[in-house]
């Protein structure tokens, strides 16, 4: 199984991310979020955060964790390498390791302007898998 | 193949018949030349359709000739909603408030800055940001921000970026009314702080033009401009403020559909009634962020007058200001009865038969993609009849921005606007690719569609010489 792998948008970015249970879809979510915004192989786990969320579906939660990971790049300047995610029912806990950005020593890519609702959709088969569009 | 949902209606003209089981309360129509119609995407049509099942919209679910897949509206997506029956919804606005283009008329002419181009483009590089968590650098105050907030470019001419001239030459005077901070969350104004003033990223762009054709004598000589002249297009938006009021109301809205039982097609066009509280919280907090994104440009006007200034010793005048990203109150002629509509225009411009200031038709600034032409045309009495007084906003997409890195590459894409003798400057250059024009439809057809349909007049055509890619 892939982690995530995007897809053909005209004018933004999409993505399909996958997961054996919901914690491990969000993790590989946050993963393609974040390798449009920065190079991650440059991150290095040198600080944390801890993210905790509420919402009604899996699609709204998703929604609320990718714009949360977006605030924390845009405004704290914090970029995620890795998270470890625990959901309960459509609570979430999400424990991120990065660092704070630094342009001397992270190739930044492109700005995401935000998480769409458009075809926004949580499934599950054989595994979870989840679609994204993001405006950029 | 031509789609089957499509019914010609004339040479450019393709209508979507009203389709009551899918709920559509309107028919659509898109604007396509036989040229345009291979890039047509049966998502887009789907998304023309989906706008016209949304409450109170009026006559048609409209699409500009450069059409593509959004989310939500298409861009180049038009629709009006009657005022008191109608809905708004900031998905039909999209998260880029605001986003749109700003022409600056210097007195030099192309042979003068041929040998300095370079040097320029560095310059003005170096003098607006641009690129991703671009920064303004400036310093003030949060009531400040409320004020840009709440006056747009008027707080930045009287803060000192600009003079009063500016604001008669920008839609709605750079200013739009009914701005409410308080409906602005503390998020969107954190967001907005620190990146007053600059381009941001994407298809965010400042570029060195000079004029290459005029069509229009008239209207040419009243906006100013001439042939052979440089002038500076500017193509950006509300930055974070913006993003961030947008993600605001949509996730607000999401329950707010249901409470007014609005049956949706896609989540992205969540919307409520204009006229109720949720409307008018919207409304308001869409204004303050237009208001940011006219402070925002009318503050890089000022950078970048002071680069020709300090380089040629001589200034730059504002031709024109006009949002593609927007909803306005506005007064239309429809089916004989003078009615009040929300215009939601989704990568679409206004193109009014009348600029108050100028006494002659509207301006309208139609960028091309990285290295082709820009256009400024004018609005005409045709577009108030056909398209609420809208056209098109720039060349369209036709390229996703994955297959354009997988065909192209930064260095070819380089190269060739080398061979064309334009100037490239970019923080980021693996993103170089996803602006090529292969990647756009020929801005040139483009064109030709509008000034056939006869909803905007083509004035001059402008030629790029310097490209700072946001």
């Amino acid at each position: 199984m892939r982690k995530y792998e995007f897809l053909e948008h005209t004018a933004d970015v999409a993505f399909r991310a996958y997961g054996n249970n919901v914690g491990e879809l969000f993790e590989h979510a946050a993963e393609a979020l974040e390798s449009i915004m920065i190079c991650l192989d440059d991150v290095a786990c040198e600080d944390s955060r801890v993210i905790t969320l509420t919402s009604d579906t899996y699609e709204d939660l998703l929604y609320d964790w990718l714009s949360e990971l977006l605030v924390i790049f845009e405004v704290d300047l914090f970029a995620v390498r890795s998270c470890r995610v625990t959901t309960t029912g459509f609570s979430l806990h999400a424990e991120c390791l990065g660092a704070k950005i630094d342009p001397s020593k992270h190739r930044l890519k492109e700005e995401v302007k935000a998480v769409t609702y458009h075809e926004l959709k949580v499934t599950k088969n054989a595994y979870f898998q989840a679609q994204v569009t993001l405006d950029v | 193949m031509i789609n089957e949902r499509l019914v010609r209606k004339d040479d450019y003209t393709w209508e979507i018949a009203k389709d009551e089981t899918l709920g559509m309360r309107v028919p659509g129509r898109i604007f396509l030349s036989d040229a345009l119609m291979r890039f047509l995407e049966p998502a887009a049509i789907q998304q023309v359709a989906n706008v016209a099942t949304l409450p109170g919209i009026v006559k048609w679910s409209l699409a500009m000739p450069d059409v593509h897949t959004g989310y939500g509206f298409p861009i180049g997506g038009v629709a009006a909603f009657d005022a008191t029956e109608g809905i708004v919804s900031p998905g039909g606005v999209g998260f880029d408030i605001n986003c749109g283009t700003r022409l600056l008329a210097t007195t030099l002419t192309k042979e003068e800055i041929e040998q300095e181009i370079q040097t320029l483009t560095t310059k003005l590089y170096e003098s607006v940001p641009a690129g991703l968590g671009s920064k303004g650098s400036l310093r003030f105050s949060e009531k400040e921000l409320d004020q840009v907030f709440l006056r747009g470019a008027k707080w930045a001419v009287d803060s000192g970026y600009g003079d009063a001239g500016d604001l008669k030459h920008c839609e709605s005077n750079g200013c739009f009314d009914g701005a409410d901070v308080s409906n602005v969350s503390p998020l969107a104004k954190k967001r907005g702080m620190p990146q007053l003033g600059s381009l941001g990223s994407g298809n965010h762009f400042l570029e060195i033009q000079f004029v290459d054709q005029i069509y229009e004598e008239r209207e040419a000589s009243v906006f100013g401009l001439r042939p052979g002249q440089v002038c500076i297009m500017l193509h950006s938006g509300s930055r974070g403020a913006g993003h961030q009021i947008c993600t605001d109301y949509l996730k607000l809205f999401q329950k707010a559909s249901q409470k007014y039982a609005i049956r949706l097609p896609d989540r992205q066009l969540a919307c409520v009634p204009a006229d109720s509280r949720d409307g008018r919280s919207y409304f308001s907090a869409m204004a303050a962020a237009a208001n940011y994104a006219w402070a925002n440009r009318q503050i890089m006007s000022y950078r970048v007058r002071d680069v020709i200034e300090r380089e040629f010793s001589t200034g730059a005048g504002l031709v024109y200001d006009v949002a593609h990203n927007i909803a306005k109150l506005e007064t239309h002629h429809i089916d004989g009865e003078r009615k009040e509509v929300y215009v939601h225009r989704k990568g679409a411009t206004r193109a009014f038969e009348k600029d108050e200031s100028y006494g002659v038709a509207q301006p309208v600034l139609i960028p091309g993609s990285m290295g082709t032409a820009s256009y400024v045309l004018c609005g005409t009495t045709k577009a108030m009849q056909t398209t609420f007084g809208s056209t098109c906003h720039g060349a369209g997409r036709v390229m996703s921005r994955k297959a354009a890195k997988r065909q192209l590459t930064w260095k070819g894409v380089t190269e060739s606007l080398r061979q064309k003798h334009i100037t490239l400057k970019t923080d980021d250059l693996s993103a170089v690719p996803e602006e090529a024009p292969e990647a756009y439809k020929p801005i040139d057809e483009v064109i030709s569609v509008v000034s056939a349909l006869g909803i905007s007049k083509v004035v001059a055509r402008l030629v790029p010489m310097g490209v700072i890619k946001g």
